[in-house]
C-alpha cells in the first residue's frame, strides 16, 4: 500500500470519526425532540394531599421576583427521546413563555448525576433567578442546590422528590403520587379481570422510588381488597419495551396460567403485548394488561383493545409549576407536597382522550 | 467439527516439562468447560423446572439468543485479532433506528441501507485500529458513544414499526425453525467455515497469535484487520434489524444497550482467549446458549434481577480466571 492511499485512508478515517461525534452532540441540550404538541391535559392539583407545613417568601429568605422578564433555569434529567420527558421539557418551555420570562435555559443531565449538578452550577453562573428541577436522584444533588441556596435562587423540584429539607434546600416538590398510582391499576386491574386472576408483574429498574412504590401500591391493594387476583410472579424489564417483551415471553411459557399483567410503565406493557401476541394469545382479552404512564402508543392500544387500562403520569409539570411560584412570589403559602390528579384511560374513554395523551 | 485454529508458527510458548499435566487440566476446563456447564444447566432445568421441557420453551430460547449469538460471533473475529469492538451496541441501534426512516420505500432498501451503516462504522473501526494506529478499545470506544449519539439523532423517539415483510421476518419461521434462528445458524457455521478454511481465517489467528511476526512474514494485515471490524460491523447491524424485527419497533436509546459485554462475555466463556490467537466459534455458540440459559432459568425460578447479575458475573470471572489458570498453576507451583 503507498503512502498516498495511506493517508488518504487516514483523513477518511478522522474525518468520518469526527462528524459522527459532532452529529451526536448536537443530540444534547437543543430541542428538536420538544416541538410536538404537548396536549392539552392539565395538571390539577390533589387538594386533599397537599400536606405539611406551608413554605413562604419570608421563611425561605428569597428576594421577590415578577417571573415576567426574569431568566429562569430548567434542569431536566433524562434524554428527552423518552416520551414522559420530552412532553415534560415541551410543556415547561410553553409555560415559560406563558409566564412572559425574559430567558429559559433548558440542560439535560443524561441520566448522570454529576452532569446534573454540573448544569445546575453552570445555570447559577449565567444568572439564573429561580430554578425548576427534576432531580436525577432522590439523594445527591446537595451541592447544587447548596450553591443556588448561597445564591439566593429558589428551586422547585418536580417528579421526583428529593430528600432533602423543604423550605430551606428548596421550595417545595411537584408531583404525583407514585404509591396511589399503583393502588389505582390494582382497581382497573379489578375492574378488567373481573377480580379473578393470576397475574404476573413487570418491574422497573431496581432501586427505584418509582418501582418500589408502583409495586407496593398495586400490592397492598390486591391484598386487602381483590383476594382472588393472585400475584404469581413478579420481574423486572427496566422500564423498556425490547425487555417489556423478551421477560413476558418467558413468563408466558414458565407460567402458562397468567391471566394477567400489570406493567410499571407503558413500555413494557407494550412489550408484553407483542410478546403475548406472538405467543398466539389475544393481548386484552386472553391476558389483560393494565400500566402506567399515559404514552399516545399505550393509549392508542386500548383503541386497538390491547390493553385494558393505563392509569396516568401527567408530566405537563409546567403551568402548575410557573403557577406555584407565582404564588410563591406573591408571600402565599407553599405546601411541601404539591400532588397532582392523575387521570385514568380505559376504554370507555381512551379514544375521546388520545389527544391528551403524550 | 473442531472449532479451535490456533496459529501454528507464532504459537505459544513451548510447555515447561514440569507441571505439564496441570496444565493441561486447566486447558482442558478452558476449552470444554463451557459445554459441559451447559449441558448440566440443561439437564437442571428439563428435570427441576416445571414447563421448561416443552417444545415452545427451548424454541425460544434459541429465538431470544439468536441476536446476542450473531454480535458474538463477528466479537470473536474481532477478538482472534487481539482487538475488541464496542461499538457493536450503538451499530444495532443505529441499524434499527435507520428501519423505520426507509422501510416506507420497500423492507428490502431499508434492510440494505441499515447494514450499509454497520458495513461504514466497522470500516471506521478498522481504518481507525489497522491504518491509524489506535488502540482497538479506544477506536470503538469513541464509536459506541458516536454511534448511539447518531441512532439517536436518527431515530428520536421509540417508533413502531408496521411493515408485513419485516414482521414475517421477526415472527415468521420457515420449516418450522424461526427466521431469526435459521439466520444465525447459517451465519455461524459460515464464520466457522471462513475460520477453518479460508486464508483469511488463518491470516487473522496468525495476525492475533503475532502481529509483529505476521507483518514480516508479509501478510496483508491491515487488510485482514479492516476486514474484520467490517463483519462484525455488518453483523451487529444485522442483529439490530432483527431485534427490531422481533418487536416491531426500534428504540434509539435503549437498543443493544450493554450488548459489547454480553457478546464479550459469550466469547470469553466460550473459550476463546482474549490475547488473540484464537477463534473458538462452537464455544462462542455455546458461551451464548448458556447465558440465555441462565437468564431463563433465573426468571422460570421467579428470582430478582439482581441476583441474575451476579450469578452473571460470576460466571465471567470463573470463565477468565480459568483462562489465566495457566499462569496461576505456575505461580503456585514457584511459591
Amino acid at each position: 500500500m503507498t503512502s498516498t492511499t495511506f493517508s488518504a485512508w487516514k483523513t477518511l478515517a478522522v474525518a468520518a470519526t469526527a462528524s459522527l461525534a459532532l452529529a451526536g452532540c448536537t443530540n444534547s441540550g437543543d430541542d428538536s425532540a420538544s416541538d410536538q404538541p404537548a396536549g392539552d391535559d392539565k395538571q390539577v392539583v390533589k387538594e386533599s394531599e397537599a400536606s405539611g407545613p406551608g413554605c413562604t417568601l419570608d421563611k425561605y429568605g428569597a428576594t421577590k421576583l415578577d417571573l415576567k422578564g426574569a431568566v429562569v433555569g430548567f434542569s431536566q434529567s433524562e434524554p428527552d427521546t423518552a416520551a414522559f420527558r420530552a412532553a415534560e421539557t415541551a410543556s415547561i418551555k410553553s409555560a415559560a413563555k406563558d409566564a412572559g420570562v425574559k430567558k429559559l435555559i433548558v440542560t439535560n443531565a443524561n441520566a448522570e448525576l454529576p452532569k446534573q449538578i454540573a448544569d445546575i452550577q453552570d445555570m447559577l453562573n449565567q444568572g439564573v433567578q429561580m430554578l425548576i428541577v427534576a432531580p436525577v436522584n432522590s439523594d445527591g444533588l446537595d451541592p447544587a442546590l447548596a450553591a443556588a441556596k448561597q445564591k439566593g435562587v429558589p428551586v422547585l423540584t418536580i417528579d421526583r422528590k428529593v430528600t432533602n429539607t423543604s423550605c430551606s434546600d428548596y421550595v417545595a416538590f411537584l408531583g404525583s403520587d407514585f404509591y396511589d398510582q399503583g393502588v389505582r391499576a390494582a382497581d382497573a386491574m379489578n375492574e378488567a379481570t373481573g377480580g379473578e386472576g393470576k397475574v404476573a408483574i413487570l418491574l422497573g429498574s431496581s432501586g427505584n422510588n418509582v418501582t418500589d412504590e408502583r409495586n407496593a401500591g398495586f400490592k397492598e391493594q390486591v391484598e386487602k381488597e381483590y383476594p382472588d387476583l393472585e400475584i404469581v410472579v413478579e420481574q423486572t424489564a427496566n422500564f423498556a419495551r425490547d425487555e417489556g417483551q423478551t421477560v413476558t415471553e418467558q413468563l408466558l411459557q414458565s407460567n402458562p396460567d397468567i391471566t394477567a399483567i400489570y406493567a410499571h410503565n407503558d413500555e413494557m406493557a407494550l412489550g408484553a403485548v407483542t410478546a403475548v401476541s406472538a405467543a398466539g394469545k389475544d393481548p386484552g382479552e386472553d391476558i389483560k394488561i393494565v400500566s402506567i404512564d399515559g404514552t399516545r402508543n399505550a393509549v392508542q392500544g386500548i383503541v386497538d383493545g390491547d390493553i385494558n387500562a393505563v392509569i396516568e403520569s401527567n408530566p405537563r409539570f409546567g403551568p402548575l409549576a410557573f403557577e406555584t411560584m407565582t404564588k410563591f412570589y406573591a408571600g402565599e403559602e407553599i405546601p411541601e407536597d404539591v400532588i397532582i390528579e392523575d387521570d385514568e384511560y380505559t376504554s370507555e374513554n381512551a379514544e375521546q382522550d388520545l389527544s391528551k395523551a403524550f | 467439527m473442531t472449532d479451535t485454529v490456533s496459529p501454528t508458527t507464532t504459537g505459544a510458548p513451548a510447555p515447561e516439562a514440569t507441571g505439564r499435566s496441570r496444565r493441561v487440566d486447566s486447558d482442558w476446563v478452558r476449552r470444554n468447560g463451557v459445554f459441559v456447564a451447559l449441558a448440566l444447566l440443561l439437564l437442571f432445568n428439563l428435570v427441576f423446572t416445571d414447563n421448561f421441557a416443552t417444545e415452545g420453551t427451548l424454541r425460544l430460547q434459541l429465538v431470544q439468543v439468536a441476536p446476542v449469538l450473531i454480535v458474538a460471533l463477528g466479537m470473536a473475529l474481532v477478538i482472534g485479532t487481539e482487538g475488541i469492538d464496542l461499538s457493536v451496541g450503538a451499530v444495532m441501534a443505529l441499524a434499527a433506528a435507520l428501519i423505520p426512516l426507509y422501510i416506507g420505500y420497500g423492507t428490502g432498501l431499508a434492510i440494505g441501507i441499515s447494514l450499509l451503516a454497520g458495513v461504514v462504522v466497522g470500516l471506521i473501526a478498522g481504518v481507525l485500529v489497522a491504518h491509524v494506529g489506535v488502540q482497538p478499545i479506544v477506536a470503538t470506544l469513541g464509536l459506541m458513544v458516536a454511534g448511539r449519539g447518531v441512532a439517536n439523532l436518527f431515530g428520536g423517539q421509540i417508533k413502531s414499526i408496521r411493515d408485513e415483510g419485516f414482521r414475517e421476518l421477526g415472527t415468521g419461521s420457515i420449516l418450522g425453525i424461526p427466521y431469526v434462528v435459521a439466520i444465525a445458524a447459517v451465519i455461524a457455521v459460515i464464520v466457522g467455515l471462513v475460520v477453518r478454511r479460508t486464508t483469511y481465517g488463518r491470516q487473522l489467528v496468525a495476525i492475533g497469535g503475532n502481529k509483529l511476526a505476521a507483518e514480516l512474514a508479509g501478510l496483508p494485515v491491515k487488510r485482514v484487520l479492516v476486514t474484520t471490524y467490517v463483519v462484525s460491523g455488518l453483523l451487529a447491524a444485522m442483529a439490530g434489524i432483527l431485534l427490531a424485527a422481533r418487536s416491531q419497533a426500534s428504540d434509539p436509546t435503549k437498543l443493544g444497550l450493554l450488548m459489547e459485554l454480553s457478546a464479550i462475555t459469550a466469547v470469553v466463556i466460550g473459550g476463546t482467549p482474549l490475547s488473540g490467537g484464537q477463534v473458538r466459534i462452537l464455544g462462542t455458540v455455546a458461551g451464548a446458549l448458556l447465558m440465555q440459559l441462565i437468564t431463563a432459568t433465573l426468571i422460570f425460578h421467579n428470582i430478582q434481577d439482581s441476583w441474575a447479575q451476579i450469578v452473571q458475573a460470576v460466571i465471567v470471572i470463573a470463565a477468565v480466571y480459568v483462562q489465566l489458570g495457566r499462569g496461576t498453576t505456575r505461580k503456585s507451583r514457584t511459591t
